[in-house]
């Protein structure tokens, strides 16, 4: 007896559940997570959403790492969530070009996103002249330093890339590898430095000119570019263990510790600074890497894109949850305790409440990335606005040059071949004039 | 009526086998991200796989990865478990020894033996380092990457052949090892004209295996270097997974895909053939 009428009950429960979420609930299926990250996601964006919009209850389902894999299949199938979270917007370009996303544009009106997001993010989600999709954070690459080693050697954060380079030489002759990297956990890592030589040897103009494709990527700055950084491969910046070590927390270990001087890497990095920084008692630095005339360049990145599926059961819902997320309350809370991840590009960040235990070289790097992206004074990163074959040979063709399999001239003429041919599909990214 | 019997069976060989296989044999042929409708593009997949020096790499490593798995774990295994029926009061100890590494997670093989062993950090690669002896961790060198996967595979597989063939031997009739004995045969001697040609059937069913798992190849590859560095551990199958999920060309990792079957289509006719023949003994 008692047993059915636990049965009973807890199919009346699963009913009304399935019916109140068919009536109005919000689908988002987000990466991999970890339990505490999944308690931030739950007590900053899902309860207080769920509090303000009762009759679009949303629910996030953690997918995994392969969750890019699952998306596909089920838009395929017309059985994805409401809400679209992609992987950046290389993966935008097909999904819009099929029909499977919705364009934006009215919801961009409804809640005037033009005036609240950074321009040039809604500009990077456009695909044939409309709106697709949002960039849920944005990053860039620079380069860490240990200062605490740097004023005990009274060495001086470099400006210029001959700066760097006597630096780098000077770290070599102190038995310092100049720079903590590594890539035996994220083979990608290799493209952070092929942006950085991009960026600051041929410089934002040319890259923007290679990706509209009026610049073939064999012209002779990318040339120089690559010569560059392969030159300050085989003087052993990168140290002899660069396929063995982590990207992320033994390069920060080995950079805090003093065994390295310099980490160029991304704004992703900082929660490990900081951490490793701690542990080692050593003070961290940052500052956009060295270019060719002294200004530093500063690659814009995209981590995640949101878009609304066209098949979405509540697709009011879907762009009410996008539209929470972009809001000074979630950038405040989950940036604080989730450093890098969640940069929202929020125009206005003055209005943002940031916790005690950020440190100031974080807030502090991310208004000056903020400043420069609204002076449309950035460079760009390979994995946001190369499409994804050529992101992808960019990423093992390096390891080919730096080992001496392959010429730089080869790389980029290879590289070039992919880039026009998924041009010619229509699978480059969008790229905002400057 | 009886054969309705085989009905539920048919049908999951037909939907989680046929199907798939022949959408992939199909796929090979068309042009496809994986999102947007495929185009057919003839034979332009295998042409470019035919020009791809990466392909030519990849395909190299697996004769290389075969021809190892060949010779290494089969002549371990077969060693170890000839030593065992000889010294058979502790053979099994030894089987749960050797066993040990086969039911060990291949993710957790890999990681353990790239931060407790080849880690120039973590592991003894560094431990050795710092006693001044130059070790280098050969999943860094583009001359041993290959290499250095092998060996943590070899750990992992040689235990599962070496109770195989333990388990062959244990049938091999009693009376003919005593005859050999008595007729004053040596341990080489009865290995050779005894032993082997009574398990040879089971020795030939682990080589065709090989030769079709070798060519499947992908856990230890991914985990361990995904490949790199420099394309150098690229094998068949890693490079059909980074075309499909990493460059979206889904059509190309399907004609990689229909070439590793290729290999395990011929092993397996080589297979068939050599059954009939007992048969016909």
């Amino acid at each position: 007896m008692r047993k059915s009428s636990l049965a009973i009950a807890a199919m009346l429960l699963l009913g009304t559940a399935q019916a109140a979420f068919s009536q109005g609930g919000v689908s988002w299926w987000y990466e991999q997570a970890t339990p505490e990250q999944q308690k931030l996601i739950q007590q900053n964006i899902i309860a207080p959403f769920n509090a303000a919009h009762p009759d679009s209850v949303l629910a996030v389902d953690y997918r995994g790492s392969e969750l890019d894999k699952q998306l596909r299949v089920a838009m395929l199938s017309g059985n994805g969530p409401d809400v679209v979270y992609t992987a950046g917007p290389s993966y935008v370009a097909p999904m819009a070009q099929s029909g499977q996303l919705m364009a934006l544009d009215d919801y961009a009106a409804k809640f005037k996103w033009q005036d609240r997001i950074l321009p040039v993010f809604l500009k990077m989600g456009e695909y044939n002249g409309k709106i697709y999709a949002l960039p849920k954070t944005y990053e860039t690459v620079g380069l860490f330093f240990n200062k605490t080693l740097f004023e005990k050697n009274s060495w001086q954060a470099p400006k210029t890339l001959d700066e760097l380079e006597t630096l780098a030489d000077a770290m070599l002759k102190a038995g310092v590898t100049p720079f903590a990297a590594g890539n035996a956990d994220w083979r990608g890592a290799n493209e952070w430095f092929v942006t950085l030589a991009l960026n600051s040897v041929a410089g934002p103009e040319n890259m923007n000119k290679a990706l509209r494709g009026e610049l073939p990527w064999t012209s002779e700055p990318f040339v120089k570019a690559i010569d560059r950084l392969d030159g300050w491969w085989q003087k052993g910046y990168f140290g002899k263990n660069y396929f063995s070590l982590t990207s992320s927390e033994q390069a920060a270990d080995m950079m805090a510790s003093g065994r390295a001087g310099m980490m160029p890497t991304g704004t992703w990095q900082f929660q490990n600074v900081a951490s490793y920084g701690k542990k080692a008692g050593t003070e961290p630095g940052f500052v956009g890497f060295p270019s060719a005339s002294g200004d530093p360049v500063f690659p814009l990145g995209i981590g995640s894109t949101f878009s609304i599926a066209t098949r979405a059961k509540n697709p009011d819902g879907a762009a009410a949850v996008i539209n929470y997320v972009f809001s000074p309350e979630v950038y405040g809370t989950m940036n604080s305790a989730w450093q890098g991840e969640w940069n929202i590009p929020l125009k206005d960040i003055s209005t943002v409440k940031m916790a005690s235990e950020v440190t100031p070289l974080f807030t502090e790097t991310m208004k000056t990335l903020t400043a420069a992206v609204s002076d449309g004074d950035y460079g760009y990163t390979t994995w946001t606005f190369l499409p994804p074959a050529t992101d992808s040979y960019l990423i093992n063709g390096i390891e080919e040059v730096w080992l001496k399999k392959s010429t730089t001239q080869d790389f980029l003429a290879k590289l070039d071949a992919s880039f026009q041919k998924e041009k010619k599909a229509g699978k480059v990214p969008a790229v905002p004039a400057r | 009526m009886h054969r309705l019997y085989v009905l539920p069976t048919l049908i999951i060989n037909i939907v989680i086998i046929a199907i798939p296989a022949l959408m992939t044999v199909m796929l090979a042929f068309f042009e496809w991200d994986g999102i947007s409708d495929p185009i057919f593009v003839g034979l332009d997949n295998f042409r470019t796989l035919w020009d791809d020096s990466v392909f030519w790499t990849a395909l190299t490593n697996n004769v290389v990865w075969t021809i190892i798995f060949l010779i290494v774990p089969i002549t371990m295994g077969l060693l170890a478990a000839t030593m065992m029926l000889v010294a058979r009061r502790s053979a099994n100890f030894f089987q749960v020894i050797y066993f040990l590494p086969v039911i060990i997670a291949t993710a957790i093989t890999g990681r353990v033996w790239q931060g407790m062993i080849y880690s120039p950090v973590t592991g003894i690669t560094g431990l050795l380092q710092r006693y001044g002896i130059d070790v280098a961790n050969p999943l860094t060198e583009t001359s041993s990457a290959l290499y250095g996967i092998a060996v943590v595979d070899l750990w992992h597989w040689w235990g599962f052949l070496c109770v195989i063939f333990f388990a062959a031997l244990r049938q091999v009739p009693s009376e003919q090892i005593e005859a050999a004995r008595v007729e004053g045969a040596t341990f080489f001697q009865t290995i050779r004209y005894v032993l082997l040609p009574g398990i040879m059937p089971t020795i030939t069913l682990m080589m065709i295996m090989t030769v079709i798992w070798s060519f499947l190849v992908f856990d230890f590859v991914y985990i361990l270097t995904q490949g790199g560095p420099a394309y150098s551990s690229e094998v068949l199958s890693t490079f059909a997974y980074r075309s499909a999920f990493y460059d979206l060309a889904v059509g190309k990792a399907a004609a990689i895909s229909v070439v590793i079957s290729l290999f395990g289509l011929a092993a397996t006719v080589v297979y068939i053939r050599v059954q009939a023949r007992e048969f016909d003994q």
